[in-house]
């Protein structure tokens, strides 16, 4: 053993390591709670408990149930998502502190024991879009549950005098460790064999067969139950409890960092003795520990998701779901805006590189290198907008005169735009089955959650399905934080009248003026809403719906679809003047077809569309994607920049 | 201190027993309770109607009697014991008597009655389905004891498929209710027909170069060794705001007769033009029944969308069809149901165990029933050549797939009415004269279950007998083995009929 002479540095610095990770916890529960609100609140949107028999049940039909029912258990507290997160940094403190007292990681190497800790963080934290894909939503909390509990045979058998008590002990928890933890428990088992071998003083023989037995136990037992469940596979016995991705290529990331959290536990609880038997000098021991603390926080930094377009859709998609329309349209510019800068120098500096360049090719790889420097919204984001200036009746007005694009996802896979915000979508444009489609779909590909029941409800209030309406309504009533919102809708199941003066169903019920059609969207909701309004021929359309019908035919750039919707539009809706962008786009049609239709148009339509015809001559176009920033800098609000650049976008 | 422990016992008991009130006020009506088993006829085996009681109050009393036998139940929840539910049974006819106390009154509900009647199939076998339109993640065909409460899953696909490689497990079907020879579907990962046959396994690929598909929806022949299945290229559209929320439609389907011995196929009927669908066996064998349409549009990619379009013109007649097992030879189909005439459509025609009566589905149109609100149960007096609406067992929801009892006592259907959308299982008893009894929800332990469980129970089918084979040796079986493609055989038609 090393002896540290207690002088005075050597004393602060042990106070000062204590006190480290009570230090990383404030500071993740602050990361979490002020810089991750959106994120944390979608991860329990994505979740359910209930206090509900046949849920409870359900859950322990598979191994590992237990720790699910209890993840899911912590999950709601997300809603408050200072509350969801202090629980899971309280979590975490005590898988540190567990890790580094049963693991028996000598007080002078205790940083060592951030390491797991780290890396349950990065299991959560590095999801980006894979949260909308995970098959049940119990991940934020159920695997550093798992962690802790794989901790807990250790400490147990230390506490036991007799070998054979101690086996019996590894074979019960192995067994009823299995149903209730899954592979956490096997790897309990190990840990634990491990564990005791290294600091129980075992002879070689008896660890040798400690240890035998317990790779026996991990090998056998999941063999062994496996005939009394009927919810998997056998292959798949080994990574029960363990987060499971609906698509493959998700999975080895996914489960990782976890896997390696035990694996951490098992091999420090096999060199426990060790450990506290090296002899470090005092410098070597600050090396280790600066070097733990800096891979635990690196690795944590590096790997945490930070995609800005990730969190204003997240952000976004918050204030829809809480009818807080114009919080959702400032969510939008705020993000474009914190780009002007960013933008602004990316463009100086391609152009400053684009002088350098000889030939065509040189210069569309350029513009290509650098067009991922400059700021583009994900079409989720575009979808999100439209939504919320249609519901403020701004669209028109607007929404060309934002930034548009098509910035793919930051993501592994290709998220289908269905899954994420299908039904939001769908339900707010009034078409209620395709939102209750996505529902059912969600339900099957990723388990019940808080946000599916509350807008399988309202596809059922709307309709005015009452009895079905009543059964989602009467499961949520049965949730800690929704059963005020249940409580609000049971009034409504079957009072027609009422639900249609209530939010959202009042916003959504004048987009209802339309003959049901049978259709299938394909998983493409931004092609199939844009096409329902602007292809499908409505009888009576109300003023909303004949203005979304608008602006949808502008945004497809359908110039007959255009004129045929803006004479519905001048005959339905209320306006003093057309609004800015239909002006642009009569003043832009008629002069593409050299068609005069006389609709009203300011003279600053007119002129506008001169100066950019003017701009054209001076600056000619040799890419759209090269001229786009150049033209957007002046005519980036107009309907003209939209019709020429905004183009060949790919949805999803 | 063991008498002492008795008599504590003995005076706890005495402190919880119920007893009837004898002061209640009489109300005309009968209760409101949940499954309604108000004056309905039950089967002499089934496991006891529990049910919950859905009148305001703070007390509930429910005295069930029958003969000498006489059960007292405290609470909402009428949960009757097994044993005294075979002793009510056992005298005939219960009476069921119900006490609502409410703010300090009680009263006394009209006594309803259970009529006990013939016995029906132990067993019945359904698929557990989440509701959806095209994932099916989650799918379970299951059997239950109908004497009690224990269900047990016969396959599940959850124990094939892969994270990305989905399984889809549908069509069950079993030969007289007879387990040892029973089939269903096995889609996409694993795929393969899974039919047992004398209790051994066997996965069968049915679809060849002269076919359009594999085989689907099936009728096994009562005498010999074949199965009629349906052909369908199926597809699903959505209605974008209706409350029929999806359409199914097959872009092309045939008719196929699959020889289990042989291991053989043959078209029964693939006329380009006709719609055929939902093969079923009278009970003699001699004559297929089936639903076909006619529709005209040519083959190609437009087909799909364009039969979405008409789909509202799209009526499936009933027809027949003489067959001769020993030689396997068709006759002339002829038109038994002329549905076009009728503006409407009518599919799964069942006929019961005696071959008078031909039970089915009818709608405006179309040819899945399950999803459309319009969908009714009709009965067809084959002796009589007459038709009537089932009034008995329809409701404003869609009524759908039906069996019959193998005693040709009971008939058991799928239906929505309690939600609109999750499909339940109900029970209904036929007489002589063709009147069927007020139908009755498949009992559960707990009452509310039907109303908490958000799956679909789907095709439900009786069986004499559980399945034998285990979850896992189907599972095991189904992963294992690849499917032995079946053989194409030419149709034998016997021109003179």
């Amino acid at each position: 053993m090393t002896k540290v002479n207690s002088n005075k540095p050597q004393e602060l610095y042990g106070r000062i390591v204590r006190f480290i990770p009570v230090i990383l916890a404030v500071l993740l529960w602050s990361l979490l709670t002020f810089d991750n609100h959106y994120y944390l609140k979608k991860v329990e949107d994505l979740s359910l408990f209930m206090f509900d028999s046949l849920f409870l049940v359900e859950w322990f039909k598979t191994p590992g149930g237990f720790l699910g029912l209890a993840g899911s258990f912590f999950t709601q507290f997300l809603h408050l998502p200072w509350l969801g997160a202090l629980l899971w940094t309280a979590l975490l403190y005590l898988a540190y502190f567990l890790t580094y007292r049963i693991l028996r990681i000598p007080d002078r190497l205790r940083l060592l024991a951030l390491i797991p800790v780290a890396l349950i963080v990065i299991g959560n934290m590095s999801l980006g879009y894979g949260m909308f894909i995970m098959r049940e939503q119990d991940h934020f909390f159920a695997p550093t549950l798992g962690y802790i509990c794989s901790l807990l045979p250790l400490a147990i058998c230390r506490r036991m005098d007799r070998n054979l008590s101690r086996i019996l002990l590894l074979a019960l928890w192995s067994i009823a460790g299995f149903e209730l933890l899954g592979v956490f428990a096997l790897s309990g088992v190990l840990t634990a064999a491990l564990g005791l071998v290294a600091t129980s003083g075992y002879t070689r023989k008896e660890g040798v067969r400690l240890v035998g037995i317990a790779i026996a136990l991990v090998l056998l037992v999941p063999v062994m139950m496996y005939p009394l469940y009927v919810t998997y596979r056998m292959a798949t016995s080994w990574s029960m409890g363990l987060p499971t991705p609906s698509v493959d290529s998700w999975t080895v990331a996914v489960r990782l960092p976890y896997q390696l959290s035990l694996l951490f536990a098992i091999l420090s609880a096999a060199s426990a003795g060790r450990m506290g038997s090296a002899s470090l000098t005092f410098r070597k021991e600050i090396t280790v520990q600066v070097l733990a603390l800096a891979i635990s926080v690196v690795t944590v930094w590096g790997f945490w998701y930070r995609d800005e377009n990730f969190r204003t859709e997240l952000a976004m998609s918050d204030a829809i779901d809480n009818y807080d329309w114009n919080k959702a349209i400032d969510i939008y510019t705020r993000t474009v805006r914190s780009h002007t800068k960013s933008d602004e120098k990316a463009y100086r500096d391609r152009t400053a590189k684009l002088k350098e360049v000889t030939n065509a090719d040189e210069a569309a790889d350029i513009v290509d290198r650098y067009s991922k420097r400059f700021f583009e919204p994900t079409r989720t984001m575009v979808l999100y907008r439209d939504l919320a200036l249609l519901k403020t009746g701004q669209a028109l007005d607007r929404c060309f005169t934002m930034k548009d694009g098509g910035r793919p996802q930051n993501s592994r896979t290709q998220l289908f735009m269905a899954t994420q915000g299908g039904k939001m979508l769908y339900f707010q444009y009034g078409l209620v089955n395709m939102s209750y489609r996505w529902c059912l779909e969600d339900v099957i590909e990723h388990n019940w959650s808080f946000g599916t029941l509350k807008y399988m409800a309202m596809h059922c209030i709307i309709m005015q399905e009452s009895e079905l309406a009543h059964k989602y309504v009467n499961k949520l009533s049965k949730t800690l934080f929704y059963r005020k919102w249940a409580r609000e809708q049971q009034a409504l199941e079957s009072d027609s009248l009422a639900m249609a003066t209530s939010d959202p169903y009042r916003q959504v019920l004048p987009y209802m003026c339309f003959e049901s059609r049978m259709s299938n969207d394909v998983a493409k909701p931004e092609v199939y809403i844009m096409s329902h309004f602007v292809d499908e021929p409505v009888l009576n359309p109300t003023p909303e719906y004949a203005t979304a019908a608008l602006y949808f035919a502008m945004r497809t750039q359908n110039i007959p679809a255009f004129w045929d919707h803006l004479r519905t539009y001048t005959l339905t809706a209320s306006f003093d003047k057309l609004p800015v962008s239909v002006q642009e786009a009569t003043v832009l049609y008629n002069n593409l077809e050299k068609s005069n239709i006389r609709i009203p148009v300011d003279k600053a339509a007119t002129d506008r569309y001169d100066s950019f015809n003017k701009f054209v001559q001076s600056h000619p176009i040799r890419s759209l994607r090269e001229s786009s920033y150049i033209y957007s800098k002046s005519f980036g609000s107009t309907f003209f920049y939209y019709y020429y650049f905004i183009r060949n976008l790919q949805t999803y | 201190m063991k008498i002492r422990t008795l008599i504590l016992l003995s005076l706890a008991f005495t402190a919880c027993s119920v007893s009837v009130p004898d002061n209640a006020g009489l109300s005309d009506a009968v209760p409101g309770i949940f499954p309604d088993y108000t004056d309905v006829v039950i089967p002499a085996n089934i496991a006891p109607l529990n049910f919950r009681i859905e009148e305001q109050g703070d007390r509930y009393v429910t005295l069930l009697t029958a003969g000498s036998s006489r059960v007292v139940i405290s609470g909402p929840k009428v949960i009757i014991p097994s044993r005294k539910w075979e002793e009510l049974k056992g005298n005939g006819r219960i009476e069921v008597q119900v006490f609502v106390r409410n703010e300090g009154s009680w009263t006394q509900f009209r006594p309803f009655s259970m009529e006990v009647s013939d016995e029906i199939d132990p067993y019945i076998s359904y698929r557990i389905i989440p509701v959806a339109v095209e994932a099916y993640e989650k799918l379970t065909i299951r059997q239950r004891d109908l004497t009690g409460f224990r269900e047990k899953v016969i396959v599940s696909n959850t124990m094939v498929q892969t994270n990305q490689s989905g399984t889809c497990i549908n069509c069950h079907y079993y030969r007289g209710g007879d387990t040892d020879n029973m089939m269903f579907h096995v889609r996409q990962y694993k795929g393969g027909t899974i039919l047992v046959l004398d209790g051994k396994l066997n996965k069968v690929n049915m679809k060849t170069d002269s076919t359009i598909s594999a085989g689907v929806y099936p009728s096994w022949h009562p005498t010999h060794d074949y199965i009629a299945l349906s052909n369908n290229k199926t597809h699903q559209s959505i209605h974008s705001a209706s409350h029929d929320k999806l359409e199914v439609l097959d872009e092309e389907s045939d008719l196929i007769l699959y020889d289990t011995r042989n291991n053989t196929v043959s078209v029964i009927e693939n006329d380009v033009n006709e719609l055929e669908c939902f093969p079923g066996w009278a009970p003699d064998g001699r004559t297929l029944y089936y639903v076909s349409a006619h529709y005209e549009a040519p083959f190609g990619p437009q087909r799909r969308d364009q039969i979405f379009r008409d789909s509202r013109s799209l009526h499936f007649n009933l027809y027949s069809k003489p067959f001769d097992p020993d030689t396997r030879t068709w006759g002339k189909s002829k038109v038994v149901y002329d549905a076009v005439a009728a503006d409407s459509s009518m599919t799964w025609p069942r006929v019961s165990p005696d071959g008078r009566w031909l039970l089915c589905c009818i709608s405006t149109h179309g040819v899945f029933p399950l999803d459309q609100i319009a969908s009714d149960l009709y009965l067809f007096d084959l002796k009589e050549g007459t038709e009537r609406y089932a009034q008995e067992l329809n409701s404003p929801f869609a009524e759908s797939y039906h069996a019959w009892s193998t005693n040709g006592k009971w008939v058991m259907f799928s239906t929505r009415r309690e939600d609109g959308i999750h499909t339940r299982v109900y029970f209904s008893h036929i007489d002589d004269n063709g009147q069927f009894s007020k139908p009755i929800a498949l009992p559960q332990r707990d009452p509310d279950h039907s109303k908490e469980f958000l799956f679909a129970y789907n095709i439900p089918e009786f069986m004499t007998e559980p399945v034998h084979i285990t979850p896992r040796q189907f599972a095991s079986f189904i992963s294992g083995t690849d499917a032995v493609p079946a053989k194409y055989e030419s149709k034998k038609e016997n021109d003179d009929e």
